[in-house]
């Protein structure tokens, strides 16, 4: 008797699994076509991004590469003891200067009171964390009083900039004295 | 004329010899591109480096920074915002001052994370001074990163060489990898609005060269190198008496960023 009531109609059943093919089918034809074509290469990620990485803009150079035009500085900043001091720290990135060999723009150059803040920013005795071993810190004005000058004389009066004992010790040479605690 | 020709007479082979080399020199010149690619004239700062093609170099890198020696100018700040024009306010890499009183309370700052130096004391340390230096920070690359195991469309990856890196056309600006990253490296970049941290230089040293920050610290307190190498200085760090630590090692991410002669107050 229960025979009787079971229907022959599958027509129903066979719309559900045709929407679930077709759906299947498009979403994997969606998802090929939204994700790159390297995603997965190498993990979970687009392979593709490891080269466009590599070919990030290199804007910072190094000393030499300003040496190449700058030969004077060159001379000095490489004797003197800010030789390890980046030339683009003070002057900006290579890459504002030269782009494909040419000359684009010039570049910022301290001048006046800029170069004792500049100066300071290493070389302040008061910011008390600075290692004795790895640079030489002084107090202003004590540092100017202790050396007989007037208080508001600028660094870059008896320091030159890109290498601060050049005029110092050539002044020693000449009076035929020696530097005090002199280290290099 | 005469002059000339009796030069000639007087040294015929030297005089060939001048012309031939002179030709042959100036036609080089003009063979030879003049312009070689501006990377290849910059000099090789890790050795092997150049001409790897390969998606992965066989190297193991690390990165140390030696507190000691830091006398926090913000070189390498600088460096470091040139090289990515990043955005005022984000910092890929920053400087933070740490200042111990004799009664153990710990005072740490950075302003605008180093970038113009320090150039003022505190003057609200009630105690006098214990200890004070300088912990600079960047990406700590992680042998097991939270931001990657978080990042839900595969936008932040770890690279077979150690390199943590985000792909910027995948991000889609959630900030999760942001919240997970124990070291508080990443940031969300507000022009592109996507996430962005230290790459170590990914760039720069796929070309040879040392990151930024490395190569202008005037005092060379940061270090990178390849641990393979056991002739590189990092490597004979790592492996000498030395007191290396590495931040939060609880978090068990392992980084491969170490710290030479850190205290203990440093988080």
């Amino acid at each position: 008797m229960e025979k009787k009531y079971k229907s022959s109609y599958y027509g129903h059943v066979v719309k559900i699994a045709l929407i679930l093919i077709i759906g299947g089918v498009l979403a994997v034809w969606a998802r090929g076509l939204f994700l790159p074509e390297t995603m997965g290469q190498y993990g979970h990620y687009r392979g593709g991004d490891l080269e466009d990485q590599r070919n990030v803009e290199v804007r910072n150079h190094t000393n030499e590469s300003c040496y190449e035009c700058h030969r004077p500085i060159r001379l000095i900043h490489k004797a003197g003891v800010h030789k390890t001091v980046s030339c683009e720290v003070c002057h900006g990135p290579y890459a504002d200067h030269i782009k494909d060999d040419k000359y684009v723009a010039k570049m910022p150059v301290k001048r006046n009171m800029e170069i004792k803040t500049l100066c300071l920013r290493c070389h302040n005795k008061i910011i008390r964390a600075r290692p004795e071993e790895s640079i030489k810190v002084v107090a202003l004005p004590q540092h100017l009083e202790e050396k007989k000058v007037q208080v508001d004389h600028n660094c870059n009066q008896c320091h030159m900039v890109h290498d601060p004992l050049l005029w110092v010790k050539a002044a020693y040479e000449m009076m035929g004295m020696e530097m005090k605690g002199d280290k290099k | 004329m005469i002059d000339i020709k009796k030069e000639i007479q007087k040294d015929r082979r030297a005089f060939i010899k001048n012309v031939l080399s002179g030709t042959i020199a100036g036609s080089l010149l003009m063979v030879i591109p003049a312009g070689a690619a501006l990377d290849e004239r910059l000099p090789e700062e890790l050795p092997g480096m150049r001409g790897d093609d390969s998606p992965f170099t066989k190297n193991k890198f690390a990165f140390i920074v030696d507190v000691t020696a830091c006398i926090g100018c913000g070189s390498c700040c600088v460096a470091d915002k040139n090289e990515y024009n990043v955005p005022d306010g984000n910092y890929r890499t920053w400087v933070e001052r740490y200042i111990i009183d004799d009664h153990d309370e710990v005072f740490v700052d950075s302003p605008n994370g180093g970038l113009d130096g320090y150039t003022k004391p505190r003057a609200d340390i009630p105690n006098p001074v214990r200890d004070t230096f300088f912990v600079p920070k960047l990406c700590n690359m992680c042998e097991k990163p939270s931001c990657v195991q978080v990042c839900p469309v595969g936008a932040t990856y770890r690279t077979d060489d150690g390199f943590i890196l985000i792909d910027k056309s995948r991000c889609v600006g959630c900030g999760y990898c942001i919240q997970a990253c124990p070291y508080s490296v990443r940031f969300l970049n507000p022009i592109s609005r996507t996430a962005e941290k230290c790459t170590w230089c990914y760039h720069r040293v796929r070309k040879g060269l040392l990151p930024a920050c490395v190569s202008v610290c005037p005092v060379h307190a940061r270090k990178f190198g390849d641990l393979n190498d056991k002739t590189s200085e990092v490597y004979k760090l790592l492996r000498e008496p030395h007191v290396i630590s590495v931040l939060k090692p609880e978090m068990g991410n392992q980084p491969a960023l170490h710290y030479l002669g850190l205290r203990r107050e440093v988080v």
